[in-house]
């Protein structure tokens, strides 16, 4: 496994007083496997970690008109990424350019988060299918974290299963009701709820969903809204900093009954 | 001075010589032919005289990422890895379709073999071969190696849904047909490669039993287990 050493500057993070749509305004390297190089601060802080599929010289998918998938999940990343520090997440971002990350240094990212990231997603986009399809590692779930000391790599994820389906489980429900809001919008959005074999997702320690935005289509099975549609995308961006907040609303409450003498059920 | 009857033999010899190397040629290329030929024609083409026997195809549905069971009813060789190969490439066919509910770009060959091979089994320190007959006879699992054709990689639709839904298909496919596929794993053009089209990891080895147990009737919502 190489160490983050080797793929310097990974971690772009930015804070509450980053510029909306901006890059993040100061940037620095995460930790190494072995946490030699300087870690992301982010004790205390509730830490989102965006990871932007592809780029530099993969593409990913040829959506309509050219586009390439890179381009519009780092438009969604760093859109997402505004949104979520407008209300007051530490958002740590894979990529804010057109570079090219291989899938360990993505799980690097997100592993060597400090205090642990609260949660991960990996944004992709497809011409195929419709609405937005929503995975989980098909890796069967283990133990809590507490109950090991070492995850092995490759399956790290396992031990997060559960979470990440419940996270998974947040985001449908946010996409799902999106529409009903009344706002401007593109109306309902579809989503699809799955596991597959998600190699990075795979090796994420945090709770971790891969969400895939697919044009939306007719009955007809013909596309009605584009996926650079931009109403689609801010509509999709709004339902999932929704979901996060919403994320973040349950694990402090969880984390409140945890506590000796905190609230009961 | 060499003697008469020496010089025919001789000639005789060189004359028996050449028509001896000329016939080992021949064989030679007759057999290269036959090996050529049988790679290419064997495992795909049902003999006529087959009996058409129904089966099941899991086929993908892009629309709500489901497999949906169809039955069809199609000549098939006995076989196993024959049967497997002419299987996929039924499904192959119908993605290519016009009007497919998982559209794939169609190529001529796109599942170039498929070899079954009895289940490895990790214990005790050491890899041994789970106990079972000849490969395709069922006694144990089996492991399906597909080797699909670059064309057919190269061209497929790039997406997390749209590149499991065809490897779960192919897994679905074969455990419905063939039940003793418990393990798949695939090759394109003979080589690993990383991912189908950039997203779906074709280094892992796929088990074919979750999408079983969760029912083809209802149709099996994409997602599978892997091992890695």
């Amino acid at each position: 496994m190489g160490v983050l050493a080797d793929v310097p500057c990974l971690a772009q993070r930015s804070g509450n007083t980053a510029v909306p749509g901006a890059p993040a305004a100061s940037a620095r390297p995460a930790a190494g496997p072995a946490g030699q190089v300087g870690q992301v601060n982010t004790a205390g802080r509730f830490v989102v970690v965006l990871d932007a599929a592809h780029g530099g010289d993969d593409g990913g998918a040829q959506l309509n008109g050219g586009v390439a998938e890179k381009n519009v999940t780092l438009a969604l990343s760093v859109r997402l990424r505004s949104l979520l520090t407008a209300r007051g997440f530490q958002v740590v971002t894979t990529r804010e350019g057109n570079v090219n990350l291989d899938k360990d240094a993505r799980a690097q990212v997100a592993n060597h988060v400090g205090a642990g990231a609260a949660a991960c997603l990996s944004l992709h986009a497809t011409e195929s299918g419709s609405g937005v399809h929503i995975f989980v590692s098909s890796l069967a779930p283990t133990g809590p974290r507490g109950s090991t000391r070492f995850l092995a790599w490759k399956t790290a994820q396992s031990a997060y299963v559960n979470r990440s389906l419940k996270l998974a489980g947040t985001v449908n429900s946010a996409l799902v009701h999106s529409g009903d809001t009344g706002t401007a919008g593109v109306g309902q959005i579809a989503a699809t709820l799955a596991r597959a074999s998600l190699p990075g997702v795979d090796s994420m320690a945090c709770p971790a969903v891969a969400v895939e935005v697919a044009p939306i289509r007719g009955d007809d099975r013909k596309v009605e809204t584009e996926v650079t549609d931009p109403e689609y995308q801010a509509q999709i961006v709004e339902a999932l900093a929704a979901a996060l907040l919403e994320w973040k609303t349950d694990s402090e409450t969880d984390a409140d009954r945890a506590r000796p003498g905190g609230a009961t059920p | 001075m060499i003697p008469r009857y020496q010089k025919i033999v001789f000639g005789v010899l060189l004359v028996v010589s050449i028509a001896m190397a000329t016939l080992l040629v021949r064989l030679r290329e007759r057999a290269h032919d036959r090996l050529l030929k049988g790679e290419d024609v064997a495992p795909t083409t049902a003999p006529a005289v087959a009996p058409a026997e129904r089966a099941t195809l899991m086929v993908g549905n892009d629309m709500d990422g489901t497999l949906v069971a169809e039955e069809i009813s199609l000549p098939l060789p006995k076989d196993p890895g024959a049967r497997a190969r002419a299987l996929l490439d039924k499904l192959m066919e119908i993605y290519a379709g016009a009007g497919a509910t998982h559209p794939v770009p169609g190529v001529p060959r796109a599942v170039l073999q498929v070899f079954l091979l009895p289940v490895a089994e990790v214990g005790a320190g050491k890899v041994r071969a789970r106990l079972a007959g000849p490969a395709g006879s069922g006694a144990g699992g089996l492991l399906a190696v597909v080797n699909l054709a670059g064309a057919f990689a190269d061209g497929h639709p790039s997406g997390i849904q749209v590149e499991a839904l065809t490897v779960e298909s192919i897994c679905g496919t074969l455990h419905a047909n063939l039940p003793q596929i418990t393990e798949v794993r695939f090759l394109v053009d003979g080589e690993p490669r990383a991912t189908l089209a950039g997203h779906a990891d074709l280094t892992r080895t796929y088990l074919t039993t979750e999408a079983v147990a969760a029912g083809p009737e209802a149709g099996v919502e994409a997602g599978m287990g892997a091992k890695p």
